[in-house]
């Protein structure tokens, strides 16, 4: 069994990285599409007699990368079956088994979006977010080891992770969307969302190697140099110009961006708190409070007030757009800061499978 | 942000009661005193949105910079001494960070200040919209203006042919069958209001409400609850359980298991016997997981250490003083050995004992124990010795058996009355939440006017921001009503 569930993740990376080329493909695909457009010979655009619009861009890139998405989801919930056969509990129980069943997580929540929402392009970011889950859990593979006494409760060990991947997930499609919305507004956003993310896969990394201050240094420095760098190339070819509520350069229109980000926020918000509900529950079973101020607890709880925030942004006049866009980004910071948090918080999470 | 402003400027926000809020318009039109400015400022969105993030700031504060444990802010020794263990780390800083409070940032001033601002701002925010939502579900506005028709985020128009009765009637039809709930009214044109899931709204209150059930409960817990974090017993003893009620606690025997294959801990197993007033009225083995409640009081396996059988006898071996385990649950300062400690009333004795460290000490070798006698009531040394197993020693005029070596188990004593209400709250949080969001409140106006011809328009329109699942269903709706009325397209 825990060969097969092997296998099943080895196929699973390989399929992700080949969809991964695909969506590529069909993303530069649309962006000379609609460059062509702008250029003006109509190419990609042509509309039919029947005002039926040709889709301008290479369609059948998109398709296969969607397959092949499909597949390594596929893979991945085979993974799941086989290592719960082989552990006999949810795997959910050490950084490994949590970093596949994230990247399952996100690979579920973008084709959920993919199929109501038909923006394949969001798969362009989704899926190396994916990737590299399952790359760093290639990493770190973790024997089939028995549980420790805390983690002894596979009812609460199991739902409790469960309903967690979900909030990440969602949470993970939701900072795709504000990525892809922020890109599309003026230099300034456009310069924040790329240093924003620079800095945050910088602090990551840092935090992983154990080297959180130098992550933190690099974090700052990487994503203001980034960011500058972006503003001072978009400044001199005037970009600015670009109409922020149209959909450039192939990519979707920024109305349907912030949809699909409260739509994912929506799914997340209540899967985060309810994951933060059976941590706590499952507190008071194991460790006699609900609650500690154990810096993943206290992190989750922050994560889930950030989005809060957004959630009230959103209806504010003000904070709509692109500053909701913003804390959408910096919530997804927070969550990775929660599901790396043993790394550097130490505290009752600690015992998660490092070393 | 020119995004911001299109979303503020969508046609239809103006007829549409849940438009995005404006506060600040409103708080600069009026001239209030100061109970309304307060009042404004509590119900206003963007107070709590920095409010929130505030303590989402705060948060992160605490939980990168370390902690004081619990128990150790109330001792001011034992707060001095952890605050030199990690000055090397902060330097001149750590005076200044401790007088901010941010090694102790959720019992901090700022903490509570910002979480008593943003209940009562919960609260306000409550009362405040609870009645406009009331009024929605149960008294809405059922003619609207053509504006409205006209300006609508989505809208439509429909030109019906017939009778207006009947026509009503076939509209009404389409609309339960879409699941709305239709009201009419007819002011010479027919006006109908159609809505679903009116109450759904309640569920995002509820959801607030529970925030406010939870802290409820935490400040019940915290007033009327008791906690003992480390409550030691050693193998074969019996302590008094120091919540009242006349409780003892004795242990019977204490398990560690590790697994072989990789010697990570497979289980902590507790055998207890709990007694009120000497009868016994629980038994439970309590481990990590698995803890022994009696009534709301709960036992949870925590921690455990090497204890010793001690017996003390008058020099000649008549009397005996005192005979029991001694938990060795405290690690010394200067040399980390596990330590313990009993006292002896009728001799004015307290003792002190030390473990071995292991091969390899000298002081304590291994298979001795020493003993550090101490006058209580002065607190002055009288004898020290390491003494062996099995062989009864003199020390301060006393007779000493180390029985044997023998493990304890550190367990914490809770009683939480605020646990159930933070349990309600949490149910009431995720379910209001979940409901609040899955079910949007959706509200669709309809306006049909018919000339005495017989031909007439249907006008539909719904508010709200642009979502794709508004627009799908608006579309089959309209769809389905341009069926039923059976006339050509006028749009």
């Amino acid at each position: 069994m825990e060969k097969m569930s092997y296998y099943a993740f080895v196929a699973a990376i390989l399929a992700t990285g080949l969809a991964l080329i695909l969506y590529l493909g069909y993303a530069v695909s649309g962006l000379r599409a609609a460059r062509m457009q702008t250029a003006g010979n109509g190419f990609g655009m042509r509309g039919g007699t029947l005002g039926l619009v040709i889709e301008p861009r290479t369609a059948t890139f998109g398709r296969y990368g969607s397959i092949l998405g499909w597949l390594a989801f596929a893979f991945l919930s085979a993974w799941l079956v086989f290592r719960t056969l082989a552990t006999g509990h949810g795997p959910f129980a050490n950084m490994y088994e949590f970093s596949v069943a994230f990247s399952w997580g996100i690979l579920g929540a973008y084709y959920w979006f993919e199929r109501s929402y038909h923006q394949r392009i969001l798969g362009l970011l989704a899926l190396p977010i994916a990737l590299a889950m399952m790359v760093y859990a290639f990493a770190n593979p973790a024997p089939n080891e028995p549980l420790v006494p805390a983690l002894q409760n596979n009812l609460l060990l199991t739902v409790h992770v469960a309903v967690a991947i979900v909030a990440y997930g969602s949470f993970s499609i939701a900072f795709v969307a504000a990525f892809l919305f922020l890109f599309q507004q003026r230099p300034v956003e456009r310069a924040f969302a790329l240093g924003f993310t620079v800095a945050l896969i910088a602090l990551v990394v840092g935090a992983i190697q154990s080297a959180l201050l130098v992550g933190a240094l690099a974090a700052v420095v990487a994503g203001t140099l980034a960011g500058v760098l972006v503003y001072a190339v978009d400044g001199r070819r005037g970009l600015a110009a670009i109409d922020t509520s149209g959909g450039s350069w192939g990519l979707p229109r920024p109305v349907v961006l912030d949809e699909i980000g409260y739509k994912a926020v929506v799914i997340g918000f209540p899967f985060l708190a309810a994951t933060i509900v059976l941590g706590a529950l499952w507190a008071e079973v194991a460790w006699g409070r609900y609650w500690a101020w154990d810096p993943k607890e206290t992190a989750s709880l922050v994560t889930w007030l950030i989005y809060a925030t957004y959630l009230h942004a959103r209806v504010i006049r003000g904070w709509t757009g692109s500053r909701a866009a913003i804390l959408l980004q910096v919530g997804f910071g927070a969550t990775l800061m929660t599901y790396f948090g043993n790394y550097f918080f130490g505290g009752l999470h600690s015992y998660a499978g490092l070393g | 942000m020119t995004n911001q402003t299109r979303a503020g400027r969508l046609p239809g926000l103006a007829a549409d009661p849940t438009a995005l809020v404006d506060e600040t318009q409103v708080a600069r039109q009026e001239s209030r005193g100061i109970f309304e400015a307060v009042w404004d400022l509590l119900t206003s969105m963007r107070f709590s949105l920095v409010v929130t993030l505030g303590m989402a700031g705060l948060g992160v504060l605490g939980a990168l910079i370390i902690q004081v444990p619990a128990g150790v802010e109330a001792d001011a020794s034992a707060k001095l001494d952890w605050l030199a263990g990690v000055r090397p780390r902060f330097g001149g800083w750590t005076d200044v960070m401790d007088r901010l409070q941010l090694f102790n940032v959720f019992n901090s001033i700022w903490f509570r200040g910002l979480t008593a601002f943003l209940t009562i701002s919960l609260i306000a925010c409550m009362v405040q919209r609870a009645p406009g939502l009331w009024r929605t579900a149960t008294k809405p506005r059922i003619t609207v203006g053509d504006r409205f028709f006209a300006h609508a985020r989505e809208r439509d128009s429909i030109v019906v042919r017939g009778d207006a009765a009947d026509l009503t009637t076939r509209t009404v039809a389409v609309l339960r069958r879409h699941h709305y709930r239709v009201v009419a009214e007819d002011d010479g044109a027919v006006n109908l209001y159609a809505d679903r899931f009116r109450w759904a709204p309640f569920g995002s209150l509820i959801g607030h409400l529970a925030i406010v059930v939870i802290l409820a409960g935490v400040i019940v817990g915290s007033l009327f609850g008791f906690r003992e974090d480390a409550f030691v017993i050693a193998e074969g003893s019996t302590v008094a359980v120091p919540s009242g009620e006349g409780l003892s606690l004795e242990l019977i025997s204490f398990e560690d298991a590790y697994y072989t294959t990789t010697g990570a801990p497979s289980d902590y197993a507790s055998e207890l016997i709990l007694y009120q007033n000497g009868q016994e009225v629980a038994r439970h083995t309590a481990r990590v997981n698995d803890p022994l409640r009696f009534g709301d009081l709960s036992f949870f396996q925590s921690f455990y250490g090497p204890a010793a059988l001690i017996s003390v006898t008058s020099a000649d071996g008549a009397t005996e003083l005192f005979s029991d385990g001694v938990a060795l649950a405290w690690e010394a300062k200067s040399d980390g050995r596990s330590v313990g400690t009993f006292t002896i009333p009728a001799e004015d004795l307290t003792v002190w004992l030390v473990g071995t460290l292991g091969t390899g000490d000298t002081l304590v070798r291994p298979g001795q124990i020493r003993v550090e006698a101490y006058r209580a009531s002065t607190g002055d040394p009288i004898e020290q010795a390491s003494i062996d197993q099995g062989v009864a020693s003199t020390v301060a005029g006393l007779s000493f058996t180390f029985g044997r070596e023998i493990q304890f188990s550190g367990l914490s004593v809770a009683r939480d009355p605020g646990t159930l209400i933070v349990w309600l709250g949490s149910i009431l949080l995720i379910a209001g939440f979940t409901i609040g969001f899955s079910f949007p409140h959706r509200r669709l106006w309809a306006r049909l006017v018919v000339r005495p011809d017989g031909v007439g328009t249907l006008a539909v329109a719904t508010p709200g921001r642009a979502s794709h699942d508004v627009d799908r269903a608006f579309t089959n709706l309209v769809t389905d009503l341009r069926a039923a009325c059976a006339g050509p397209s006028a749009s």
